[in-house]
């Protein structure tokens, strides 16, 4: 027997090794060959329709045409714009009401457990699901209609799926529906993290409630705000399941997000090599702005570490935002 | 009287308590309300007879006026005696392929995952691994599928079950990864080591120390997975055709030759798609901060 240390460590690293290997391959097969596989093919005008394979698709190379399309494609900045409005209007309103939600159940409620349980249950249910109940729900003689009819006599004249901006606000409403309850999970949880001793300290001395959820909670709850609302920004971003069953991008292009018009280039206009080119555009400039995120994200974890160990008793303190 | 309030709630003065907590439980049950609603009227429309969601009926009410379980015998059988046309396919070789394929892709998710971090927590060996499969979750999928459609379609794993589990396994690779690096980064390394000097090889140490220590960790990633794998839409959509199709696009597609809505039937359809998963996730609830966080955040 060798030396016992030695042979620990190598023979740990070794499996190690081993144990990467699933992983590396599933991700050389999933990332590297697609990526160099979308990128000749996104110089090419190629499609399905040439009946040819795809390995052909150099006969008809292009270059930067694609990319230099997708520049001018007004049909792409549309849906770019409207997936960009959904998300500015749909996110901070599911975040506020998780937020809400969320100092309701800290401050304490009769019943918790039932009630947790199913404030959690829109966010489980499977979002072509969800999409298919909101466009039930929205149906001119649906159940939303009848209940505003009670005190609104003329919305049983409603129509929501098929007007262009109230299509909008329905899909807005589905997606707070189904998401608010993620956000008041993770917002829970970080409020429920808020250290007691401090929050006691500040009742004591005589801090209201505005003062001890702005000072004390709000500046801890940070890092799980942040992560909230990245979380959600980036799905909501990629939204497809429930915008594709509820109304399949209609009226017209009225709820047509950036995955929509994707899916009806690649299925309907069958232009395969063009959403390839969007695909890679896409791609580096989210990978750029994750990159950058994440770099900033670690400069201040460091320097919240840091601070912590500077930190004085919240007496000894004056308040500070 | 304090057993409803967390010690952390900011609310001090007790005399206002009582009518805080029933104003809060009033707030907080408004939402479990609007939660409720909706999912209800799917359920109820589930059991109603095509002569309640007709359109010629006006306003239909909540509960089902004439209670059936015909729309349930409509997508598994194709038939039905309300004089609705035949449906070409039934429901059973979605529901099969959904089970099957989540089954899978979270068995394939889950062993490559679980070894990778394993290999990372303990070696910091690859450690750009991590990075990568994040960066996997970023992307919109209709950015990436193009090139995934031609490899799938190329080598003949279009509309099979194991092309179609082997994708989710991919997709949901990240979150086994972090949720079991973030557990294998909280036990100490000694646990292996301590086993390593008795004799066992790495690999031993980790099946028979490692393992069983993690395995509630495991179960509920695999749950968490599973999931993920049964609400997917989008890639059943791109890879599927007629023969693996998954439950949620097969009822999106559910329609006769006559037209007309068949709310009844989807409606059953999107319950019996809906009810896997609020159960799996109601019973993992405490899992759930860790898991969507890919392991940042514990609750």
């Amino acid at each position: 027997m060798s030396e016992p240390t030695l042979s620990l460590a190598d023979e740990r690293l070794t499996l190690a090794n081993r144990f990467l290997l699933p992983t590396q391959l599933l991700l050389v097969f999933i990332v590297a060959f697609p990526l160099l596989m979308q990128l000749y093919v996104s110089m090419t005008w190629w499609t399905p329709l040439d009946g040819e394979s795809w390995i052909q698709a150099w006969r008809s190379w292009n270059w930067f045409d694609n990319f230099r399309y997708l520049a001018v494609d007004s049909d792409l900045w549309a849906a770019i714009w409207r997936t960009v409005l959904f998300v500015v209007i749909a996110v901070p309103i599911q975040f506020l009401l998780g937020l809400f939600l969320a100092t309701m159940f800290v401050e304490g409620v009769r019943g918790r457990p039932v009630l947790y349980s199913i404030v959690l249950m829109p966010m489980m249910v499977v979002p072509a699901v969800a999409g298919y109940i909101f466009f039930l729900v929205f149906q001119q003689q649906g159940p939303l209609n009848a209940l505003l009819a009670t005190f609104w006599p003329e919305a049983s004249n409603l129509n929501w799926l098929s007007d262009v901006d109230r299509a909008f606000v329905a899909v807005i409403i589905a997606d707070v529906w189904q998401w608010t309850p993620l956000m008041f999970l993770l917002l829970y949880a970080g409020l429920m993290a808020v250290p007691e001793d401090q929050l006691r300290a500040a009742r004591i001395l005589g801090a209201g409630w505005w003062h001890r959820f702005r000072y004390i909670a709000l500046p801890r709850m940070k890092t799980v705000m942040i992560i909230a609302l990245a979380l959600r920004t980036i799905e909501c971003f990629k939204i497809f399941d429930m915008l594709y069953v509820m109304t399949g991008g209609g009226p017209g292009v009225a709820t047509e997000s950036l995955s929509l018009y994707l899916y009806k280039l690649t299925f309907q206009d069958l232009e395969w090599s063009y959403v390839a080119a969007i695909g890679l555009t896409v791609l580096v400039v989210l990978s750029a702005v994750a990159g950058l995120l994440i770099n900033r994200a670690a400069k201040a974890a460091n320097r919240d570490v840091v601070d912590a160990g500077a930190r004085t008793p919240l007496a000894a303190r004056p308040a500070e935002a | 009287m304090s057993s409803t309030t967390h010690p952390a709630a900011l609310v001090g003065r007790r005399r206002w308590l009582p009518s805080g907590l029933l104003l809060r439980t009033v707030a907080v049950a408004l939402f479990a309300a609007i939660a409720l609603l909706p999912l209800s009227w799917m359920a109820t429309m589930a059991f109603k007879p095509p002569s309640e969601w007709s359109p010629s009926s006006g306003f239909p009410s909540f509960l089902p006026k004439n209670p059936t379980w015909g729309n349930f015998r409509y997508i598994f059988t194709g038939e039905s005696e309300d004089s609705i046309v035949s449906l070409s396919s039934t429901a059973v070789m979605p529901i099969i392929s959904s089970l099957l394929t989540s089954t899978l892709g979270t068995l394939i998710a889950l062993i490559a995952g679980t070894a990778a971090a394993y290999a990372v927590a303990r070696e910091k060996a690859g450690s750009s691994v991590g990075l990568s499969l994040l960066q996997l979750r970023i992307f919109p999928p209709l950015a990436v599928m193009i090139p995934v459609m031609i490899m799938w379609s190329f080598l003949g794993m279009t509309d099979t079950w194991w092309g179609l589990s082997l994708i989710y396994g991919i997709v949901t690779l990240p979150f086994s990864f972090w949720l079991m690096k973030a557990y294998f980064d909280e036990l100490p390394r000694e646990i292996e080591e301590a086993a390593m000097v008795e004799g066992c090889t790495a690999f031993e140490a980790f099946r028979q120390i490692t393992l069983p220590i993690v395995a509630p960790a495991v179960a509920s990633t695999a749950l968490f997975i599973f999931i993920l794998n049964w609400s997917d839409y989008l890639i059943a959509l791109l890879l599927t055709r007629k023969d693996w199709t998954t439950i949620p696009v097969y009822m999106n597609s559910l329609a006769t030759a006559m037209g007309g809505q068949l709310y009844g039937a989807k409606s059953a359809l999107g319950l019996i798609a809906a009810i896997p998963p609020v159960i799996l996730g109601i019973s993992i609830q405490r899992f759930l901060v860790r898991g969507l966080t890919f392991g940042a955040l514990k609750q």
